[in-house]
């Protein structure tokens, strides 16, 4: 019996009326932008909304379609297909699966520089007194094998944690073999100013696999004056010490990172230049660091950011046209929100999270043992300030520095979901939660939005991509992509400093 | 190349499978084997002792006593090694494996869930999936050398249900080694107990090639002539993954695929993330497409922007792509590196114009029935 | 109508709004985004409107004043919008959220429709039947 072949009003029969499934929006050069709850987005017509809450789109067009498809719709002729968007949903907030998966062990506060923007270090402190004894460093062990993550990344910091190089001697074979017996991918990097590393250092690191992360604020005037130390040689040194750690370690396990200051602020270009030059292939355009400074009046902070948004939007044509030139450099911030936004995955980046990263994603081991949710929050306690202490690795378990008062209360305000302001964000996907940043600047974990400077920067930077986005320039998308493969294929926790 | 002929058939009315063999063998090995005869050796009174059963052109004076068929109306497509199936009451001889092709199908039924428009196999609604099954085990045990890739297809091979996974587990056992991969509409796999009970075969090297017409629901189950299909594949998809089976996405390329193939691929990325390969394949003119060719036929060669398209969509986002059945003539340059010569060896056809072509090498040719329609823009590279 | 009006003082910016068409929830949001340069009371109008008051932190332009007028009523009809998106949405989005989080399998849609062809439809122990009954 021979079958028969139906139309395709059979298939696809005009439904009488369909249902919205959730969405935020925002308005954008005079479009509206919607993003649903697994971070996809769609631009559409001024007006559409209101269509779509009247019912009177129509349902025969594209756009109707294309709302379908995305799941900003539904309608009886077909499944919702929830399981499937909360499956997406699922993978955004894969970072909060698996435990905290960085951990930053303070081996010492001692150090040569006098960095201005520096709260933590002691440069004329004795060898030993303020360096992480051997009995500090194998509890942080324990308590770091205590995380269920299977991969673990082990951040050795300081001050300057190479003057202190006897314990990173004594951690890192134990590192390994505690993760070796668990069965736990560990990896290691030193953040190390470079400017005492000698090749002894350097074939540990080498024969440990161990990656050196160093800082590189710009071209010698620049860097050397962010970075004081006695013969004012801080650039020299680094330049010097890049170059040995590359030819010892192999030039993709050395990484740089800069510091913005005020004086920064005039040179982008040549700070970018600076690290082209120099052959890096990433560089990351942080604001001004706002710790550690007297508490500022909110416009003087608004002010700051509104001048690192220019220097990053500058930085970032001035990045597009280097990438068009053949030279691939990552800009990692616009790569972690590209990532975000373009991309089905959730990312490790442990500064721009939802529940927010600090204690969920990283744990910070003082020399003394005491254990903070995040780097940030050790500078706070060097003020005295330790509201984010969580206890200390003498005194406690896992279970009790996550379930400790200073923990609970930083969870309360950690989720974007729920803070005002961001609660109704169409960007809610794409960014994060920080209460340290917010206590610190504003004195009140759950931060006022309208004059946050942390919002302020994630907002304009992600609508200064997506116009990029909207404009949708072939060439720079390219350039885009080419950053998301590395991301993706690296499958590596981004490192966050 | 011909996959089919037929004779008269004596001494068996069911179906025999064996091995094809031109020349007498010993004792030992005849077991297996089905001697084809030329008609001189026919004539005379060859000694067929101990063969499976025996095949010629010409008639036999004296009936051998084994299965035979005579007077076959061709042979030159059968060479020694071939597995051919016989029927002792049709007379019909199949060809089921040829050792010396580069791509091989198992056909496990003529049954099928779905009625897709453009079907190159219209699906019957007879249960054969018993006797296919008995015929494809003793065919699994045949074959050699051990082939480097098998493709199972039908039909709706899920719908053997178990029959399924033992040909699967008699595949593991008999050629551990060869890749499979599994044609399916992959709508069975919507059910999470299929998908883990097929799962715990632990075949160590199988995927599923699914097809998705489109991002958009109704438009699928249209081309594919079933209510609520979309969903199912889509959760089938999502079912596999979760149980460590391989996918890999199928889409042919016609026009009412064409119009919104670079909203499939952005389908795809974001909602079917895992899918290991997406296999963009040109339409086929046999089976119902002839039938349905006013709704089907785009030339290719219109549609070189959103196939560009697609595919830079898709690679730059790090997924892997094919061409199939393509010709390089109509293909954009910056394509040619993911067309691969994939039509079947005994589908494979080149017109006249092709004789002097610089690319014929490279080229995968036509389809047999493109003589009846192909695009207008099929021209030599000089 | 929402009916913008420009008060004497001009630091002042009001904004009347019927109530109908955004609720006080909404205004407050809207207020929230504008507390950084101004100071905002809500009142009542009447039984069906509320007034907004914006007060300037820092001393600003009559023009200025009704540029803020236009983009805070703009704003608070957006918020509206918002209020309306959520009332449709906010169950199925405790459903999506409490399945993203839930363990696999345990909040799943059990799969619905014509799996079969018709000989397997036709079987009263069709591979589907047996399916459906092993699906808890």
């Amino acid at each position: 019996m021979a079958r028969s072949f139906y139309a395709l009003q059979e298939f696809a029969p005009a439904p009488k009326h369909f249902s919205l499934l959730p969405f935020r929006f925002t308005r954008f050069s005079e479009k509206e932008l919607l993003v649903n709850e697994a971070g996809e987005f769609i631009f559409v017509a001024e007006g559409t909304i209101r269509k779509l809450l009247d019912g009177s789109i129509d349902v025969t067009s594209g756009l109707y379609r294309d709302l379908k498809s995305k799941q900003f719709l539904y309608d009886d002729t077909s499944s919702p297909l929830l399981d499937l968007l909360a499956t997406k949903i699922r993978s955004k907030f894969n970072h909060i699966y698996g435990g905290t998966k960085l951990h930053i062990f303070v081996v010492t506060l001692r150090c040569e520089h006098s960095c201005h923007y520096c709260q933590v270090s002691r440069q004329t402190a004795a060898r030993g007194e303020f360096d992480m004894s051997t009995t500090t460093a194998d509890r942080a062990i324990e308590l770091m094998m205590a995380s269920p993550s299977t991969h673990l990344t082990l951040e050795l910091q300081g001050g300057e944690p190479l003057l202190a190089f006897e314990v990173i001697r004594y951690i890192v074979p134990r590192a390994k073999k505690a993760a070796r017996i668990r069965r736990k991918h560990l990896d290691i990097v030193v953040t190390t100013n470079l400017a005492c590393i000698t090749d002894e250092m350097l074939v540990f690191f080498r024969d440990e696999e161990v990656k050196v992360s160093t800082s590189l604020d710009g071209p010698a005037a620049l860097h050397n004056m962010n970075r004081p130390r006695p013969g004012n040689d801080s650039y020299e040194r680094a330049i010097e010490g890049i170059e040995r750690s590359r030819s010892i370690l192999g030039s993709k396990n050395v990484a740089a990172l800069m510091t913005t200051t005020l004086a920064s602020l005039d040179y982008v270009k040549e700070i970018i230049d600076e690290y082209v030059n120099r052959d890096f292939h990433s560089i990351f355009l942080r604001p001004i660091s706002p710790y550690g400074f007297a508490v500022k009046t909110k416009h003087r902070t608004g002010y700051e950011m509104q001048q690192f948004l220019e220097f990053y939007k500058e930085g970032l044509a001035h990045i597009l046209e280097i990438n068009k030139r053949g030279f691939r450099l990552t800009e990692v911030y616009s790569q972690i929100l590209l990532s975000k936004i373009l991309t089905p995955f959730g990312t490790g980046y442990v500064d721009l999270q939802s529940p927010a990263g600090e204690a969920w994603n990283v744990l910070v081991y003082n020399y003394n043992g005491d254990v903070f949710a995040s780097d940030e929050s050790r500078m706070l306690a060097e003020m005295n300030d330790l509201t984010f202490r969580l206890g200390n690795v003498h005194r406690d378990t896992r279970r009790s520095l996550f379930t400790s008062p200073a923990a609970l209360k930083m969870f309360g305000a950690s989720c974007n979901q729920a803070l005002a302001g961001c609660s109704d964000c169409a960007f809610q996907p794409y960014c994060g939660a920080d209460p340290i940043y917010h206590h610190a600047t504003q004195g009140d974990m759950y931060g006022n939005r309208p004059s946050s400077g942390f919002c302020a920067r994630n907002m304009e930077v992600i609508k200064h991509l997506f116009s990029l986005i909207e404009q949708g320039d072939p060439i720079i998308m390219r350039i885009f992509w080419s950053w998301l493969r590395i991301q993706n294929s690296r499958n590596e926790p981004s490192e966050c400093d | 190349m011909r996959l089919t002929t037929s004779g008269v058939s004596s001494n068996f009315s069911g179906e025999i499978v064996g091995i094809v063999t031109t020349d007498q063998v010993d004792a030992e090995f005849r077991g297996q084997r089905i001697r084809l005869l030329s008609t001189d050796e026919s004539s005379r009174e060859p000694d067929l002792t101990g063969y499976r059963a025996a095949i010629s052109v010409g008639e036999f004076l004296q009936h051998p006593n084994v299965p035979f068929i005579q007077r076959l109306r061709e042979t030159e497509h059968l060479r020694d090694g071939d597995i051919i199936a016989i029927n002792g009451k049709t007379g019909f001889v199949r060809s089921l494996y040829r050792p010396y092709e580069h791509h091989h199908h198992m056909f496990v039924t003529e049954r099928c869930s779905s009625n897709c428009l453009m079907c190159s196999q219209p699906p019957k609604d007879k249960d054969d999936t018993e006797a296919l099954t008995k015929r494809n085990l003793e065919l699994i045990d045949m074959i050699a050398p051990h082939p480097r890739y098998m493709t199972i297809t039908g039909g709706e091979p899920t719908l053997l249900g178990d029959n399924l996974f033992a040909l699967i587990l008699q595949l593991k056992e008999a050629l551990p080694d060869t890749e499979l991969h599994i044609l399916t509409n992959g709508r069975t796999f919507a059910w999470g107990e299929y998908a883990r009970q097929f799962s715990t075969l632990h075949h160590p090297n199988i995927s599923l090639g699914i097809p998705l017409y489109s991002d958009f629901a109704g438009d699928h189950d249209f081309v594919v002539q079933a209510r609520g299909a979309f969903d199912q594949t889509v959760a089938g998809m999502h079912q596999a993954a979760r149980n460590d089976i391989r996918v890999e996405v199928r889409v042919v390329l016609h026009k009412l695929t064409v119009p919104r193939l670079t909203k499939l691929a952005e389908y795809i990325y974001r909602n079917l993330t895992f899918v290991e390969h997406i296999a963009l394949m040109g339409l086929e003119y046999v089976g119902y497409t002839p039938r349905n060719i006013e709704m089907l036929w785009i030339d290719p060669f219109e549609y070189q922007d959103q196939l560009e398209t697609t595919v830079e969509y898709l690679t730059e986002r790090g997924m892997t792509v094919s061409l199939y059945n393509h010709q390089l003539c109509v293909l954009r340059p910056s394509l040619w590196k993911y067309s691969k010569k994939s039509i079947s060896d005994w589908k494979n056809l080149y017109l006249p114009e092709c004789a002097n072509c610089r690319e014929f090498e490279n080229c995968g040719g036509l389809f047999q029935w493109a003589v009846r329609k192909h695009s207008d823009h099929i021209r030599p590279f000089s | 109508m929402a009916d913008p009006s420009v008060g004497r003082d001009h630091s002042k910016a009001v904004v009347r709004v019927e109530t109908a068409l955004v609720s006080i929830d909404a205004l407050m949001k809207t207020c929230y985004w504008f507390s950084r340069d101004f100071s905002c009371g809500i009142e009542r109008d009447g039984e069906d409107a509320a007034r907004v008051v914006l007060s300037a932190k820092d001393h600003v332009s009559e023009d200025q004043i009704a540029s803020v007028q236009r983009e805070f009523l703009a704003q608070a009809m957006d918020f509206a919008l918002r209020e309306r998106i959520d009332a449709r949405t906010s169950e199925i989005r405790d459903l999506l959220l409490a399945k993203a989080f839930s363990e696999a399998g345990v909040l799943e849609e059990k799969p619905s429709g014509k799996f079969g062809d018709a000989i397997e439809e036709m079987k009263p122990d069709g591979m589907f039947k047996i399916l459906s009954n092993a699906q808890r």
